[in-house]
């Protein structure tokens, strides 16, 4: 077709306003299945990183803010039992081989030691075949770390003297994922009082300038009232 | 050309990887494993049959000079709804497949198709060109991503034969160019003949 000013302009414009149209429409139809869908993984990932118990579950979300990280610690209720605490941490000081990585970290309390009862890999962008391992069950890492007591782990890798067996070919990416550990239990101390939020950051070493004022923001307020309930399937 | 050509060719001797040599980034970037490479030929198959009847039935009403951005704007608003699509609905593929969705914007063989094939011809061949060329690209991938997992992690659609004793090399990007290269000279000289 010969192109003139004015069939140039009326073209593009219907296209695009009818490409726009479209988009828009589809966008609002899946938005709130997305956000459903994520939020019942992040609580799928809460109950499968702690043991099974009988019963509904309850969360109760504390949240602490080190700059632009979060992490945010679950309290997993069955009736007026705790069940343990489900911690979301991204690995703060370290990136992975492409981006930072985040982990839900379950920890229980038995016979008044603290153990690590899961982990798992809730984002990631390492390589696959490589990195992205690590989200693969029964992997080195998460056998370093699963069913030890946190308080006696080295967050660093074997060759650098820590307590995680790296990944084949992935050490960058095992450091990633050993700092989140580490940022998880410094958020689970803190949830428990043990460790002033301001420590969550210099546990997880980052340099935050000024960490003791308003850096470090901790919501306890207002996220006590994002508790939600799911059935323990 | 009969029907059934039109879908043969894009496998053997119009094969978007191996003779076009179209879409090498994507190409290079997912193949790290067999699974992998057919998930991104695939979700690349849907957009392009679609692209390339929109293309066809919109080719009579575009003018010359803008028909490029009209069929960037018809391409990128395909791969953003399929995106939103699975992450609502197929959550577990979009998972797997989620970084390589936005890459199908800027492959060249959905553009290549377009300018050569759908906006010349009519809607029912451009969609079996689509299907074609989908399948040669899915099928290409699919064979570079699976030499890649056996000669680098020693296994083959996650099933592990070797593992830990296979070199590293093939899984990270050099080892992508060597195999797109051999395989590349074979594919031609098997299809030559």
């Amino acid at each position: 077709m010969k192109s003139s000013l004015l069939n140039m302009v009326l073209v593009l414009f219907g296209i695009t306003a009818v490409a726009a149209f479209l988009v828009g429409l589809v966008n609002n139809v899946t938005k709130e299945t997305i956000a459903q869908t994520e939020q019942r993984n992040k609580d799928l990932a809460k109950l499968e990183v702690l043991p099974e118990f009988e019963g509904d579950a309850e969360f109760e979300d504390k949240c602490c803010e080190i700059g632009d990280f979060k992490v945010n610690v679950t309290t997993v209720k069955a009736g007026d039992a705790v069940v343990g605490y489900a911690v979301e941490a991204p690995s703060i000081t370290r990136g992975g081989y492409a981006d930072r990585i985040t982990l839900m970290v379950g920890f229980v309390e038995k016979d008044g030691a603290t153990l690590i009862n899961g982990i798992k890999v809730l984002k990631q962008s390492e390589t696959p075949g490589l990195g992205a391992n690590m989200t693969k069950e029964g992997n080195s890492l998460e056998r370093s770390a699963v069913g030890k007591e946190p308080k006696s782990l080295k967050f660093a890798v074997s060759k650098e003297g820590g307590s995680f067996d790296a990944l084949t070919g992935s050490t960058i990416s095992s450091r990633a994922y050993a700092n989140a550990v580490e940022t998880a239990y410094a958020g689970y101390l803190w949830a428990k009082g043990e460790l002033p939020s301001a420590d969550v950051a210099k546990s997880g070493a980052t340099k935050q300038e000024d960490t003791t004022s308003g850096a470090t923001k901790c919501n306890n307020e207002e996220s006590e009232a994002q508790k939600g309930e799911v059935k323990n399937e | 050309m009969s029907k059934l050509q039109l879908i043969t060719k894009g496998i053997i001797k119009e094969n978007p990887t191996f003779v076009l040599i179209l879409g090498m980034c994507p190409t290079l970037g997912v193949t790290s494993s067999a699974i992998n490479g057919m998930g991104m030929g695939v979700a690349t198959m849907v957009v392009l049959i679609m692209s390339n009847m929109v293309i066809s039935l919109i080719k009579g009403i575009v003018p010359d000079k803008v028909r490029i951005p009209a069929f960037i704007v018809v391409i990128a608003s395909f791969v953003t709804i399929i995106e939103m699509l699975m992450k609502a609905y197929v959550p577990s593929l979009y998972a797997s497949l989620g970084v390589f969705i936005p890459l199908i914007v800027v492959n060249c063989i959905i553009l290549g198709r377009a300018e050569a094939f759908a906006s010349k011809n009519g809607i029912f061949d451009s969609a079996l060109d689509g299907i074609g060329i989908g399948l040669g690209f899915t099928l290409s991938l699919t064979a570079i991503g699976a030499v890649r997992e056996m000669l680098g992690a020693g296994s083959i659609f996650g099933y592990t034969f070797a593992p830990d004793v296979m070199p590293l090399l093939f899984i990270l990007a050099p080892g992508g160019f060597l195999v797109l290269g051999y395989l590349m000279v074979l594919f031609n000289k098997v299809a030559k003949r």
